[in-house]
């Protein structure tokens, strides 16, 4: 028998705008990963239909990349309301994992590689830029370190050792980060903009990445804090989840980081 | 079209060293030698792409799009044969410049002559403009422009801008076949001053239930609003409209209840009507065109039959979400009638594949789950297959469904053989790579 305590919902910001890249996994992931365990899971997509209530109602947000014409849809969609209901979801520490474009969308501004600048929430204190239609794209596998020290320690204990990351990027646009916290520090690949070596950022209990893979699946122990930490907010207590077969996910990983020449 | 002496020369010495190459390539037993040979004749004559092309009679046909290329090629290429002319082709899939110079060398003497009535040119959606800076060609097919290989060259958008801005300025009587139900090709076609020729289908019943999840294109490419869609028939291919500016899908130029197609799938159908269309501007007889539909044998690893140790093969190549997609739609309709229980997947990640491989959790692979049977998986990315099926599956083991991993691709194929029984057949579901690799271990040949 399911009782309120088993509902989680996720809230999937603009399915059909904002979903390159197969990031849609982040969300097949972490759906999975609870209906496994028993809970009752709804994905609840964030669109052009949803209220500002609606989005106070998610226990977890998820966001992926877009093109950049896509992005501008969602910017001028994501205003009044319901930019101020998200808003208040990150502050108030709702988990979340945002890919690529939607980071941009949470940072000051970014500025494509055609056409006018899109302003951000402003949330994270961050900028991103297009350096133009000719440069080169950061492409490739991407092995990076959680260095974000509550997250960093989270997800330490859980696994017993350092948190590699393990994901491909893909992006055109440069992130530089002002004061926010980068979520890790770049082993093998670009980052945020292939300069300073910081990947992501990390803000109250969000996630902000350019790694796609997609990130969740081959990194199930932050799947697995997005929900603990999800749930915990929830309901106000500690909340530990039973552990679940990884073994494809740990080969997965061992082949790459063997690939790469990382020794863990 | 007339050379210069020094031309010539030049030419004939780029086509002499070439020619060396590939007899070399293939006395060594290296491969089939089908894109170096290019490589070093166009080092040697920079010009060889726009010489070699001015020579074909009749006019060179481009062939661009995400999916579908080969097919519609080798279709297109066996109705003008039929009909009695000399076509140069670059076959094997090498669809960079490199690939079209070796295919064009073939057909051309050691006097830099060059003997076709037709050539055509299947072309990376990438290189196109490229190659229209460099040749004049008669005729362009747009089959569709899909997400794939995202990380080498960036998105669908910048893509088609890329193509309207290499298009426009050519001659006014070359001829754009171009996809109407691909709202971007649509839009392409509209923004062109040429003659433009759509096909596409007409087919209500051919509706998928939902729409899928792997689409590129809803937005109106021309105001940006979101497209209505009357339903879709494969990925973002559909009847549309847009409410907001009016926009809506060319007019066909063909009926597509009117023509049967080849092989299988919905794929195969714009494959077919894309050809029949670039057939009829060439005015070849509509039997000829009708027979060889009737007649035609798949191009390799596109829904190819084979005979393996007794039991029969069918490879589908897949190589990105909505190719995979279309893929588990045909075999799911086979595995329906009990004619089919065993599926193979092998996932490379190498240059030809894209290095990404990210859209697999693009594709519908619950769909493939469903059904059950045996899932073998194999590739260099064996793993990243093999958990995509396990997300596949609403209980964490599926009844009915068993899933085989193999890192050897030689021990996977032996398995799947092994579990698919005579009276069934074996469906092989391979990125580019993996395909040449399956093929060379199913046929013991290979192919550079
Ligand atoms: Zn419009």
């Amino acid at each position: 028998m399911t009782t309120d305590k088993d509902q989680l919902i996720i809230g999937w910001l603009y399915p059909n705008l904002m979903s390159t890249y197969g990031d849609r996994g982040n969300t097949i992931c972490l759906r999975q990963r609870a209906q496994w365990r028993g809970y009752n899971v709804t994905v609840m997509p964030l669109d052009q239909q949803t209220s500002a209530a609606d989005i106070h109602k998610v226990d977890i947000i998820v966001g992926g990349g877009a093109q950049d014409r896509q992005q501008e849809i969602v910017m001028r969609d994501l205003s009044g309301a319901k930019a101020q209901a998200l808003r208040e979801k990150i502050e108030a520490g709702t988990p979340g994992v945002f890919t690529c474009g939607s980071p941009q969308l949470l940072g000051h501004y970014y500025e494509p590689a055609i056409g006018q600048r899109i302003e951000g929430l402003g949330l994270l204190d961050f900028v991103s830029k297009h350096p133009g239609i000719d440069a080169r794209r950061c492409i490739g596998n991407v092995v990076f370190e959680v260095t974000a020290s509550r997250l960093g320690q989270d997800l330490s204990k859980m696994l017993g050792t350092a948190p590699l990351v393990i994901g491909f990027e893909n992006h055109g646009g440069r992130t530089y980060l002002g004061k926010v916290e980068a979520l890790g520090r770049v082993i093998k690949g670009f980052g945020n903009n292939g300069e300073d070596g910081t990947e992501g950022a990390f803000y109250k209990n969000a996630i902000a990445t350019y790694s796609h893979g997609p990130l969740l699946p081959k990194n199930p122990f932050i799947a697995d804090w997005l929900i603990q930490t999800a749930l915990a907010e929830k309901y106000q207590t500690p909340i530990s989840l039973s552990p679940l077969d990884d073994a494809l996910a740990t080969q997965a990983r061992v082949a790459m980081f063997k690939r790469l020449g990382i020794v863990t | 079209m007339t050379l210069t002496r020094l031309d010539r020369l030049r030419l004939g010495l780029a086509v002499a060293t070439s020619k060396t190459v590939t007899s070399l390539i293939r006395l060594l037993g290296l491969g089939a030698g089908s894109v170096f040979p290019g490589e070093i004749a166009g080092r040697i004559q920079p010009r060889v792409l726009p010489l070699l092309t001015r020579q074909v009679k009749y006019g060179v046909i481009i062939i661009a799009g995400t999916n579908g290329k080969t097919t519609t090629s080798l279709l297109l290429r066996t109705m003008l044969e039929r009909q009695g002319w000399r076509v140069a082709h670059n076959a094997t899939g090498a669809n960079l410049i490199n690939g079209l110079m070796t295919a064009l060398l073939e057909n051309t003497s050691l006097t830099g002559k060059l003997n076709a009535d037709y050539a055509i040119l299947e072309v990376d959606e990438n290189i196109l403009p490229l190659l229209l800076q460099q040749i004049k060609p008669r005729s362009i097919l747009c089959l569709n422009l899909f997400r794939d290989q995202l990380d080498r060259y960036g998105e669908v958008d910048i893509i088609s801008q890329r193509w309207l801005k290499a298009i426009a300025p050519l001659a006014p009587e070359t001829v754009v076949i171009a996809n109407a139900d691909d709202p971007t090709l649509s839009h392409l076609g509209q923004k062109l001053s040429q003659q433009v020729l759509y096909f596409g289908l007409s087919e209500p019943e051919q509706y998928l239930d939902e729409m899928p999840h792997a689409v590129d294109s809803i937005y109106c490419p021309s105001c940006g609003h979101a497209l209505e869609y009357q339903g879709f028939y494969l990925s973002h291919l559909g009847d549309f409209h847009c409410p907001s500016c009016g926009f809506k899908k060319g007019q066909l130029a063909i009926d597509s209840r009117e023509w049967p197609q080849i092989l299988i799938g919905i794929y195969n159908k714009y494959n077919t009507l894309a050809a029949v269309l670039a057939a009829q501007e060439v005015g070849i007889a509509q039997e000829t065109i009708l027979d060889t539909i009737k007649n035609f044998q798949a191009a390799f690893g596109r829904a190819e039959e084979l005979k393996v140790a007794g039991k029969q093969v069918r490879i589908l190549l897949s190589k990105n979400p909505v190719g995979m997609n279309e893929t588990i739609r045909a075999v799911n309709q086979i595995k329906a009638t009990g004619k089919a229980s065993t599926t193979l997947i092998v996932l490379n990640d190498r240059t030809p594949d894209g290095t990404d491989v990210s859209w697999i959790w693009d594709v519908d692979t619950e769909k493939l789950v469903a059904l059950g049977g045996n899932l073998i998986v194999s590739g260099d990315r064996v793993y990243d297959m093999a958990l995509r099926l396990k997300y596949s599956q609403t209980n964490l083991s599926e009844p009915g469904l068993k899933l085989i991993v193999k890192e050897d691709l030689r021990e996977a194929i032996a398995t799947a053989l092994e579990l698919t029984s005579p009276d069934e057949t074996l469906h092989i579901v391979p990125t580019y790579s993996a395909m040449l690799e399956v093929r060379g271990l199913l046929t013991g040949r290979k192919i550079l």
